[in-house]
């Protein structure tokens, strides 16, 4: 995981409560003038439109607006935008191929059903796809493991621990 | 269903397709409430009391309305007065808002924040000051007034102390479940935008034609100019069947203000605005003749409720229907306290009777020396509904225990408590039984078939997660002879054709029948552009089927007419038929609607060192009658085996007794299952179609919670010893 902070220069700031923020959100290069005090999830959704990355509660307890960062995975809730300034982020959205083919996890997802009310979905396949970069992938037991930061209330983890299974299986 | 298939793949339904809107949901397309936004929208947020009882003396906002962004402020001295909500049982609004100062529970809505941005809003909302007059607050359930719950009656039959006396082994204890918060992780929350006296919603709500009656009575416009937006909501549980406060707030601030307000609670709020399963208690004697024969069951039970809005109940309600015991009484009560709502919360009451009632039934085998298998299938019923003498529509109860107790092993099981051991640990089997009542409501259809050969159902259903697209889609599809992809559901709009909640496990046995009448009167609609010259001319709707885009004989498919040329011919691009549900009259059908049955077996490991326990196996065996998509249906009963086993050893929401404040309202203090506290689960499904109604289904949303939380309970008697009888069971009380 990147720690260190990118070369980009230092938000600037406008008045109290204003910040200039220069990211890439799935690759494409985005500013955001937005206040001091928005999350990085408030700006994917609010300044971007990206709405699927979902608030679950707001606390960094149930894993719904989990996004990349650099490529890792982080709870969007508990990261100001601010903070995002000059590092690369991937929401869900950005799982989808160029030709809008799905990114294997999410086809192993609907082939698994591995969801129902289909809130904190995406933010369960932002941990299913880092969680294969982690190596995290090597047992059911460790699956569940790494993926308990994800809460789904309709109970959905038998099925994603088959899909993550199998797209670990399947090299994705 | 038609005799009739010529589709690949079909029949449709039966078949574990994947889930219709399941790539919207994997893209993060698929659009919640959460998602919407509208030119020049405001941000409302709710402040809530920091007391439970009391009234407000005074809430002063002036100086808020000098920061940044803010636009109103709203009170109970300045919010606009509301109509009274309608009665709605099972989804009415408990209290309208900001209507007085009186204060009934600790986190009430209080003053409502509007402001340019969600941050403004939230910041403001915080430094909103009040001074109360507080009262003493009915926080104890020791000070309150039990009193009966008006629908639901005590039971008597036969003579239970006559029972009591006869039995040769008795069994009496008392049992608690904690209260649960439903917390769906799409949290609840609405934007409202009115045009003139129209109103549009875009909400979380189970229920959109309800929401809109309230809507419309409330601020006294027109149901036909209120429209409920609800295409998909992050869960619900039963939180989204009530017309919560919060919905009025958005509707009466974007009235008054003359834009659109979002409103969305935060998960703390959860907590408090949107229900619960509230604590019950109860005490259960059960009396048997040696052979394990029942001979009287006894079932007291008690919830506590809010000040002004009773709970569900339904404790008692499974309690007299499984088994065949002539002595059988139940008395279910209530008490108010200065507690925040209790609403429905997943197989509401049904989930905790059965822990009650299976659990005694586990002591009482117990005490018989029997076993818990042995005393189930000794007593079940399975042919006659005790209550009222009528055959059941259907009951594989028995199948359900049988085929459980084979997938498990259970006949490897030794008896004796803390006989089984592994490795250091206590290994413990347990099994239950479970019943959730049959409910059906009104609900209407249209199905619509255009000249492109395509179709379209329309009803304002709602789809939870339950898969209410996807099983509609297959039946229309097997209905009108066509494949799914040509089929396009259109829910979760209160403009279309009227549906029932996704409540009670009833909406798929609602909207099927409904959509199997349309297809009926599409039929008519058909054979009424059908010319005198045609062979089809003259026969009744039960004479012909839709196939392959053509009304075609039932008996003889080959003679049939295209409906393109049949629209064509009358100058039409579309028929319709519209279908609603259609029930036999309970009084001549010689039957009992039956509900779901199930039977839970399950494997626990105790570590006795330091109370650890896992759930290492559970074998999940339903009979739902009909199983439209067996793969979502499936995942409806592991969605609700977790929710059992959150049930039984995690979920407690806690009042702090002194100030009735929630003290574990957040997701990092509220435990509740995560994917690792979850083995995997067998699922299998029983039994046949139910013959109550043409759809034969009996519902999937509740059975499979239901009897988990006995099983578990169970399963840790059989490892320790120990009897646990409240529920969350927790760690401290596994330590040996």
């Amino acid at each position: 995981m990147k720690t260190t902070r990118s070369t980009a220069p230092a938000p600037t700031t406008q008045d109290e409560y204003t910040v200039d923020v220069f990211t890439v959100v799935n690759g494409a290069p985005v500013q955001w003038r937005i206040d001091t005090r928005t999350t990085l999830l408030e700006a994917l959704r609010d300044s971007s439109g990206l709405t699927g990355t979902k608030r679950g509660c707001d606390q960094g307890a149930c894993g719904a607006c989990t996004v990349h960062v650099d490529g890792a995975r982080v709870l969007s809730c508990l990261m100001l935008a601010a903070q995002a300034d000059g590092r690369q982020v991937t929401t869900v959205e950005g799982l989808v191929g160029e030709e809008g083919q799905l990114h294997p996890m999410q086809e192993a997802f609907v082939r698994h059903d591995a969801f129902q009310c289909g809130f904190c979905t995406p933010g369960q396949l932002m941990s299913a796809v880092c969680l294969l970069r982690e190596g995290r992938a090597g047992s059911d037991a460790e699956i569940r493991e790494y993926m308990s930061g994800n809460l789904c209330r309709c109970g959905a983890y038998d099925n994603i621990v088959a899909a993550v299974r199998e797209a670990a299986g399947g090299g994705a | 269903m038609t005799a009739i298939q010529s589709r690949p793949g079909a029949p449709w339904v039966g078949q574990g397709i994947d889930r219709v809107d399941g790539p919207h949901k994997v893209t993060g397309t698929a659009p919640y409430a959460s998602d919407v936004t509208m030119a020049g929208m405001l941000h409302a947020v709710v402040v809530t009391s920091t007391i439970a009882a009391g009234t407000i003396t005074k809430i002063d906002t002036s100086a808020l309305l000098t920061l940044p962004g803010v636009r109103a402020v709203f009170t109970h001295e300045n919010f606009p007065r509301l109509n009274t909500p309608p009665v709605i049982p099972f989804g009415d609004t408990p209290v309208a808002p900001l209507q007085d100062g009186r204060i009934a529970f600790h986190g009430q809505e209080i003053a409502l924040v509007v402001a340019d941005t969600p941050q403004q809003a939230t910041e403001a909302a915080r430094l909103v000051e009040v001074v109360y007059a507080p009262e003493p607050a009915l926080l104890d359930p020791a000070d309150g007034r039990p009193e009966p719950l008006s629908y639901l009656p005590d039971t008597h039959r036969g003579d239970t102390e006559a029972g009591w006396a006869i039995a040769d082994v008795r069994v009496g204890a008392s049992y608690r479940t904690a209260e649960n918060t439903n917390n769906p992780l799409g949290l609840m929350g609405c934007v409202a935008a009115w045009d003139g006296d129209h109103l549009e919603m875009h909400d979380t709500t189970q229920w959109p034609i309800a929401l809109r009656q309230t809507l419309a009575a409330v601020f006294g416009v027109p149901e036909s100019g209120v429209r409920v937006h609800v295409p998909y909501l992050g869960g619900g549980f039963g939180a989204g069947l009530n017309q919560w406060a919060y919905k009025l707030l958005a509707a009466g601030a974007a009235r008054a203000l003359g834009r659109p307000v979002k409103l969305m609670l935060t998960r703390p709020q959860m907590f408090r605005l949107v229900g619960h399963r509230p604590d019950s208690e109860h005490q259960v004697r059960l009396g048997a003749a040696r052979d394990g024969t029942l001979t009287m069951i006894e079932h007291r039970a008690t919830s506590l409720s809010s000040l002004d809005h009773p709970a569900v109940g339904l404790l008692t309600a499974g309690t007299p229907q499984v088994y065949a015991c002539p002595n059988v009484a139940t008395v279910e009560r209530t008490v108010r306290l200065n507690r925040r709502y209790p609403a429905s919360m997943r197989a509401p009451g049904e989930a905790e009777g059965n822990w009650a009632l299976e659990t005694a039934l586990d002591e009482l085998a117990y005490e018989l020396g029997m076993d818990p298998l042995e005393l189930r299938l000794r007593n079940v019923s399975s042919v006659v509904h005790p209550p009222s003498g009528l055959p059941w529509s259907s009951n594989a109860l028995v199948e359900c225990c049988k085929v459980g107790a084979e997938v498990f092993g259970w006949s490897r099981r030794d008896p004796r408590p803390s006989s089984m051991r592994e490795d250091g640990l206590l290994i413990g089997w347990g099994m239950a039984a479970a019943f959730y009542g049959a409910y059906l409501a009104m609900s209407r259809a249209r199905v619509t078939v255009y000249a492109d050969g395509t179709a379209a159902v329309r009803a304002a259903a709602t789809d939870i997660g339950t898969g209410t697209y996807t099983v509609i889609t297959q039946l229309a599809a097997d209905l009108l002879g066509l494949s799914p992809h040509q089929v396009d559901f259109q829910l979760g709009d209160s403009d279309l054709p009227a549906a029932a909640q996704s409540g009670g496990s009833g909406l798929a046995s609602s909207l099927s029948n409904a959509v199997i009448d349309a297809v009926t009167h599409l039929h008519g609609e058909l054979l009424d552009l059908v010319g005198e010259g045609s062979p089809l001319y003259g026969l009744r709707p039960d004479d012909v089927v839709c196939r392959d885009g053509a009304l075609c004989r039932r008996d003889d498919p080959a003679t049939q007419e295209s409906i393109a040329d049949l629209l064509a011919g009358q100058g039409l691009l579309e028929a319709s038929g519209d279908g609603r549900v259609r029930l036999p009259d309970p009084a001549t059908a010689g039957m009992c609607h039956a509900g779901g049955f199930g039977a839970r077996y399950v494997e626990v490991a105790i570590d006795p060192m330091i109370g650890r326990l896992r759930v290492r196996r559970v074998v999940s065996v339903t009979d739902a009658g009909r199983v439209l998509n067996p793969k979502l249906a499936r995942s409806q009963i592991l969605g609700a085996t977790v929710g059992g086993i959150g049930m039984a050893l995690f979920e407690e929401t806690l009042t702090d007794p002194d100030t009735g404040r929630v003290a574990n309202g957040t997701f990092g203090d509220y435990l509740l299952a995560v994917s690792a506290d979850v083995p995997d689960v067998e699922v299998i499904f029983v039994g046949e179609p139910d013959r109550f109604t043409p759809a034969g289904t009996k519902g999937v949303g509740e059975i499979g919670l239901v009897g988990v939380p006995a099983a578990i309970g169970n399963a840790v008697f059989h490892a320790t010893g120990r009897r646990l009888r409240s529920l969350p069971i927790t760690v401290d009380q596994l330590v040996m």
